[in-house]
């Protein structure tokens, strides 16, 4: 009889399991939909708006955060994202306060805010990739700024967004409503280097590689030559991870050496201009497969990490802060992190930035036309959306001079964790400048007083006390890092500054936004591209590049780039 | 009518389990809808667009269906078998021990990693078996060649099952010890009077006896048939081995979670319980006719 009953539940539960699993999503939809109340309240004041005004009453904002590590380790231990202390000075300057709907790991934070798009449950202000933008657009759920912005934006903020005509913003409007607010930056931060232990080259009395040939003889010797001299097999030669392409740790700079010009770190193909004026995917070129070709052979003779297909993004972090790798492909960030995790631990350690080797030669980077990865949009129910401008323009505000002595990242101020966050879209680049300038002429403080204070400042003085060698204020690697990645004329950005000039790049031609097939199939041909270049690279055929090519075309493909190109033809038009 | 008057009090009792299963089971079946559309969440059910069977015509002409199908079918097939057999043997052969002791000692240890979440467990599986883990450690004190196991679509479906069924077998062992101990001691008794030995009486008093639960056992977990363990695989696998661990629910899993084609996926999911549900009506059917052997 007991046996009777528990059977019926089990059956009935093993029946309706993938149903309820289907479905479990529709039952808060009403949930968080906050009172609608009148949006005039927020405008009958009749005193002028004030970009950084103080509410009479406090505004409750929700957000949802995805977030990795504080960047600074003098951050307190144990900190967390609702103890960020922006959100203190954010009460006080303008009684606003955050609420999070959810924090996450930034790993889980796509799947986590599908599920919240899924469920309707979305915060107050958000910030976007363009898929998700796309998607929240058609369905009616972002709120019109161009009044809070025309009130509110401060003259930082206007300065910024108008620092590319104003191009960036027509994107994200649509008949005649400004939809996002999108931070956009300098699209060569995107440029991609070669990342390589000097100290190890010196070991081996190996000259920097110039030419993949030089490379690979480079990358042999780190994985056979015992690059640390500490008598262990236990260096291989080239970090990388399960994701080809992706935002760091992978191979976009490797492909790009070989003409191929696969992805601009999204698995989404890149876009290159062919002969007759088209675009093309780079995924499916010919260049793609001989990369693959050498890859393969690489990982046969072992200067690729046999299991790099079961390691992510921090995995490699570890190999290189462990100093078990000594080349990796990146951005201009890397000694900010995570070299000067390595540096730390191993003083020894120099790392320098070299233009990629090319076939013959140093070859050319992909960079996109637009870096906007993020965009900053307001739901539609929220009553105050001048409130996500003036959090914008918080933050600005907040790198200015007279917040110095308490913005800093020992009083619990996570910069990274602070969202919504426009960048001023030169930044690096002011901060190059001007941190050189202080540099040369010997300086002892900078003489720039804006909002770009606090960065400018920062470097510089991890600069002096980096070149001074002095570690009270921070570890040499932070130091270093600061100094190496932003000003350093052979750094990060120094790097790529001479790559911008002597143009050696290619552009990724496509900057619109994703479009239907894009976004309908594009999971399905990421799985598949990563699936066959993966085998590819453990030892499958190289036959299998054209079968993908074949299957890749007609899965959605061909569309996609028919889809491209009618984009591209109105942008010529315009 | 007279029996609902006098065993009224009984079905009262019944009530709250009835709502539960209408609330929590038979409500959410409503959401079958998004099946049959062009679902958009923001939009929900009443204002997405009808597309009538598109879905599941999209569903089926991917050309990964097939082999997820097939994976799902192989995986779960194995599972199912083997989380009868080998539970059974390790019944029957705790029930051959005499020590008390020492069987609830070996009885807690089997059914421990039921406890363990995959999320756990999974990790550590992946390090016991990667190339510089214990398994690969073993194979060279042996002068054998290492293996990646997690990179190797036959190794890893192998790895897929095998740990399952360890970490499940526990459960269904303690049910068929339950299923031992309610044989009459009588039948044992006259058996050894007739002079039959351990092992016959095995064969022809234990087994037997344990029928009714084994084919019950069976015919519940005939209807998971599509199940062959989201959690499980989801953790363990890679792009390398989607080729031979790829499942339906993965599928379903990305297709949902990162393409957001909610119509696509639920149709997945009402494919997987029409299976199931014809699975399970047919089996029981079998097994009431072949055994007479009545769950309801």
């Amino acid at each position: 009889m007991k046996w009777t009953k528990l059977a019926k539940m089990m059956l009935i539960s093993t029946m309706t399991l993938s149903v309820m699993a289907a479905c479990s999503n529709q039952g808060d939809e009403s949930e968080g939909t906050p009172k609608k109340t009148s949006a005039e309240e927020a405008n009958s004041n009749t005193t002028p708006p004030d970009p950084l005004g103080k509410y009479p009453e406090t505004v409750t904002v929700t957000q949802v955060l995805g977030y990795n590590p504080p960047e600074d380790p003098r951050t307190p231990q144990g900190i967390t994202p609702e103890q960020n202390a922006y959100f203190k000075d954010l009460k006080d300057m303008l009684n606003i306060e955050v609420q999070y709907k959810w924090t996450v790991p930034s790993s889980q934070f796509e799947q986590k805010f599908s599920l919240a798009m899924a469920s309707a449950d979305l915060p107050d202000i958000m910030e976007l990739d363009q898929k998700n933008f796309e998607k929240l657009k058609k369905q009616d759920m972002l709120a019109d700024l161009t009044q809070a912005y025309n009130d509110f934006a401060s003259p930082a903020l206007k300065k910024y967004m108008e620092s590319d005509g104003g191009f960036a913003m027509k994107t994200f409007t649509s008949d005649g409503k400004l939809l996002a607010i999108p931070g956009f930056e300098d699209p060569f931060l995107s440029t991609q280097l070669l990342w390589i232990r000097k100290d190890w080259l010196d070991n081996l009395k190996l000259q920097p590689p110039k030419t993949m040939d030089e490379l690979e003889q480079v990358a042999r010797a780190f994985v056979q030559q015992d690059p640390d001299q500490n008598d262990k097999n236990d260096t291989y030669g080239i970090a990388m991870q399960k994701n080809l392409f992706f935002w760091g740790f992978d191979l976009r700079g490797f492909f790009n050496g070989f003409g191929a010009y696969p992805s601009i770190g999204d698995n989404q193909s890149a876009w290159i201009k062919d002969d007759s004026g088209k675009l093309i995917p780079g995924l499916i070129q010919p260049e793609v497969k001989t990369a693959l070709g050498e890859l393969q052979s690489w990982y046969k003779e072992g200067i690729l990490d046999k299991e790099f297909a079961l390691k992510d993004e921090n995995k490699s972090v570890e190999d290189i802060t462990a100093g078990k790798v000594g080349i990796s492909y990146g951005e201009w960030w890397y000694p900010n992190w995570p070299l000067n995790l390595n540096v730390d631990k191993d003083p020894k350690a120099d790392w320098i930035a070299l233009q990629i080797p090319g076939l013959d030669g140093p070859g050319k980077s992909m960079v996109p036309k637009i870096r906007s990865n993020k965009l900053v949009v307001v739901n539609k129910k929220m009553k105050n959306p001048e409130a996500a401008i003036k959090m914008i323009n918080f933050y600005i505000e907040m790198g200015n001079k007279k917040y110095m002595d308490q913005n800093k990242a020992e009083k619990g101020y996570v910069y990274n964790w602070f969202n919504p966050r426009i960048y001023n879209p030169a930044q690096i680049e002011t901060i190059y400048t001007e941190v050189n300038k202080a540099l040369d002429a010997n300086q002892t403080e900078i003489t720039l007083d804006d909002e770009n204070y606090k960065n400018v400042a920062d470097v510089f003085k991890a600069a002096k006390d980096y070149l001074a060698g002095n570690t009270a204020n921070a570890s040499k690697g932070v130091n270093w890092g600061q100094y190496f990645s932003r000003a350093a004329k052979d750094g990060g950005w120094g790097m790529t500054r001479q790559i911008k000039e002597n143009q050696a790049y290619v552009n990724n031609e496509f900057y619109g936004l994703p479009t239907a097939t894009q976004v309908e199939k594009g999971s399905q041909l990421d799985k598949l591209m990563q699936e066959t270049f993966t085998k590819i690279v453990m030892g499958a055929s190289l036959d299998e590049f054209d079968k993908f090519v074949q299957s890749w075309k007609s899965l959605g493909g061909d569309q996609i780039t028919q889809e491209v190109n009618d984009w591209y033809g109105q942008q010529g038009a315009k | 009518m007279r029996t609902l008057k006098k065993e009224y009090l009984l079905h009262l009792m019944l009530l709250p389990g009835v709502i539960v299963t209408l609330i929590y089971a038979y409500g959410p079946m409503a959401g079958l809808v998004m099946a049959f559309q062009q679902f958009e969440p923001l939009a929900g059910f009443f204002r997405s667009d009808f597309v009538g069977f598109d879905n599941f015509r999209y569903v089926f002409e991917l050309p990964d269906f097939k082999q997820v199908l097939w994976n799902t079918i192989v995986i779960s097939v194995f599972k199912m078998v083997l989380f009868l057999l080998v539970p059974l043997i390790l019944a029957l052969l705790l029930n051959e021990v005499t020590r008390r002791w020492f069987s609830r000692f070996i009885q807690s240890a089997i059914f421990l990693p039921f406890f363990l979440s995959w999320t756990v467990l999974g990790g550590v599986i992946i390090e016991l078996f990667s190339l510089n883990g214990p398994v690969n450690g073993l194979l060279g004190a042996l002068h054998m060649e290492p293996i990646m196991f997690m990179l190797d679509n036959n190794w890893f479906r192998g790895i897929v099952i095998g740990s399952d069924v360890w970490k499940g077998m526990g459960y269904n062992m303690i049910v068929m010890l339950a299923a031992i101990t309610g044989i009459h001691a009588t039948l044992y008794e006259a058996a050894e009077v007739d002079g039959a030995g351990r092992w016959k009486q095995m064969i022809h008093i234990t087994l037997p006896g344990m029928a009714p639960i084994l084919i019950l056992l069976g015919v519940l977990s005939l209807g998971g048939i599509l199940n062959a363990g989201f959690e499980q695989i989801l953790i363990m696998y890679n792009p390398t081995v989607y080729e031979g661990a790829d499942i339906i629910d993965t599928f379903v899993y990305r297709l949902g979670m990162f393409s957001q084609q909610f119509g696509p996926a639920a149709a997945v999911g009402f494919f997987k319980s029409v299976i199931s549900l014809a699975l399970v009506a047919v089996t029981y059917y079998a097994a009431y006719k072949y055994n007479n052997y009545r769950i309801f």
